[in-house]
């Protein structure tokens, strides 16, 4: 395997080139024809709505009974007004079911709706050998290799199956404390602590983290599970643009200057809480930067690696091992199990003080029941291969199968025309698609393709900039993302999806690029 | 051979024209109320110009003086 050292661990920050995140605008044709579109939806939507009120048409959503209809209103109205008359309309790109492994190829169970998609029947087809686009399976260990597995077999048969209680009570089983070793072990910290639900880990633990009277700076692309946790511990929320330094340090400093709002007493704490790879731009972090600006405002910072453990980084370590970051100038990591390791869950890690905390303070971990033994098994078995303590090269071999795929995905989508966001590391790529008539008719092209996309509209991103999103997989052979490239190509001729207006030559660039200005 | 390849373009054509106003997510019946309309509005401003084109430009003609 040719491994191309463009991960070098350099000798410092400074000296690692910062890769381009180019975040492209298209042409201004395209964003008038996005509002256009939906402008077309909204007006029919209102006239579906009349003839419903009206009663020329039959409503197929739920309503309250004939003798309650003089009461409150018990659904709510316009509130779903996008979700009745848009998402309605194209739901089978949603949802769809899936009848085998999410690996690298799965099967779908075919659907059809004979009355516009508000109600589906299956015909009894299965459609074989999908290729999927939209799972994140970053080292491809959702597999079902019965000698992989065999581990997770045993501990079944010695565990079975559910705990039947919480970690606090009597569901903290030998097996969830030699994980929580492993993983404090592969982050670099002291101490990890794991839970059953990824987004749970978020939203329950951060309510024990900070108060009333602490200033939380988040980012404002976070995901939900951080914004609902936010929201829960009481703590005043400023958010600070995406990936932008200096509006960071502006409400640092105006947080430090100025205290809290009426007393202009100190904040009991600023945290700072950013993610690693963010899920819909593939954008990385700027973490380098982050950790100065926090030591010098002596706030904390909050990690959230969904998305980048395992999958970045020379030996899958994350966005830490990716800018040479000490872990332990980090406060507390985060990460989950779902993407990377092909099970469910997520880990707190930090200082053994922070950690003994967590374990009784902390909603999660003292009333949501614990892990299961099997899924902790495959974490387990997962973080022995790529830490290689199995005594095999798999778990590297399959980084650097990642970072391959990766780059070279990457670099044909921007050479073929296509607009895509985020970082040359990062395996999750975004492809903007703007208009919603596109959005659908490309799911639908690729699944006639065989090719299984997950495409993303408005309330997950912004109104005029919906998406495709492909998560790369390090199962994904080169024949699978060749034949991949071929259709998305020729989708992009048959949609006209190609808006990009740069110009890419076919070498890739391995010289540093420099660092262009912040985006402001 | 040509013709086939005309109504193909015109075809794709007509595909682009559904995805960008967004019509490919709605009913035939909705395409056809929209169409109807997008295509009464336009006969109408095209009858319009044809009516009053020749006096707007005889009106323009005699403004500026190049005839009487």
């Amino acid at each position: 395997v040719c491994i191309k050292n463009v991960f070098s661990p350099g000798n410092g920050v400074a000296s690692r080139p910062q890769k381009h995140e180019p975040f492209e605008q298209a042409p201004m044709y395209v964003a008038v024809m996005t509002y256009l579109g939906f402008g077309i939806v909204t007006l029919f939507g209102y006239l579906r709505d009349f003839l419903r009120a009206v009663g020329l048409e039959k409503c197929h959503l739920a309503q309250e009974r004939e003798e309650q209809k003089d009461f409150i209103p018990l659904y709510q109205d316009f509130e779903n007004f996008y979700t009745r008359n848009l998402y309605m309309r194209v739901r089978d790109n949603w949802n769809r079911p899936i009848c085998s492994l999410p690996g690298p190829v799965f099967d779908l169970m075919e659907r059809v709706s004979d009355d516009y998609n508000w109600t589906f029947r299956f015909t009894g087809k299965t459609l074989h050998n999908v290729i999927n686009m939209g799972s994140y399976n970053y080292l491809g260990f959702a597999e079902n290799n019965v000698d992989f597995l065999k581990t997770v077999a045993d501990k079944v048969n010695q565990y079975g199956t559910g705990v039947c209680s919480t970690r606090q009570e009597i569901g903290n089983l030998s097996i969830h404390e030699e994980l929580e070793g492993l993983v404090a072990n592969f982050l670099g910290v002291e101490s990890a602590m794991i839970y059953g639900m990824g987004f749970a880990t978020n939203s329950m633990n951060i309510p024990a983290l900070v108060g009333k009277g602490c200033l939380i700076l988040s980012d404002e692309l976070n995901h939900t599970s951080l914004i609902l946790g936010a929201r829960l511990s009481a703590a005043t929320i400023r958010v600070f643009k995406h990936n932008n330094m200096h509006s960071l340090e502006r409400m640092l400093r105006e947080a430090v200057c100025s205290g809290q709002p009426r007393t202009h007493r100190p904040w009991k704490k600023i945290l700072i809480m950013v993610e690693g790879i963010y899920s819909m731009e593939g954008s990385v972090v700027r973490l380098p930067e982050i950790v100065a600006l926090k030591k010098k405002y002596k706030a904390y910072l909050y990690l959230d690696e969904a998305h980048s453990i395992g999958a970045v980084g020379p030996s899958g370590k994350g966005v830490t091992e990716l800018f040479n970051v000490n872990p332990t100038d980090i406060d507390v990591m985060m990460g989950t199990f779902t993407k990377s390791f092909g099970a469910a869950g997520g880990y707190i890690a930090g200082k053994k003080e922070l950690v003994d905390y967590l374990r009784s303070y902390s909603h999660s971990a003292v009333y949501a029941t614990a892990m299961s033994p099997p899924i902790t098994e495959q974490i387990l078995r997962a973080l022995k291969c790529i830490m290689g303590k199995d005594g095999t090269t798999e778990g590297l071999r399959r980084i650097h199968q990642l970072a391959e795929n990766t780059r070279f995905f990457r670099a044909k989508l921007k050479e073929m025309g296509f607009i895509i966001y985020g970082n040359d590391d990062s395996p999750v790529v975004p492809i903007l698609l703007y208009m919603p008539g596109k959005v659908v008719a490309f799911a639908r092209e690729m699944l006639e393709r065989r090719i299984g996309v997950v495409v993303v509209g408005f309330p997950a991103t912004p109104i005029t900039e919906a998406r495709a999103r492909f998560c790369l997989s390090a199962a994904h052979t080169r024949d699978m993302l060749n034949q991949v490239l071929h259709h998305l190509n020729e989708v992009g001729d048959t949609l006209c999806l190609k808006f990009s207006r740069r110009k890419y030559t076919s070498r890739p660039d391995l010289c540093a690029e420099t660092n262009l200005e912040l985006d402001s | 051979m040509g013709l086939s390849e005309c109504w193909k373009q015109l075809s794709w054509i007509y595909y682009q024209y559904l995805l960008v106003t967004a019509l490919y997510m709605l009913e035939p019946w909705e395409r056809t109320v929209f169409n109807s309309l997008l295509v009464s509005v336009g006969a109408m401003a095209v009858y319009t110009c044809y009516v009053f084109m020749p006096q707007h430009i005889m009106a323009i003609l005699h403004y500026f003086e190049v005839v009487q």
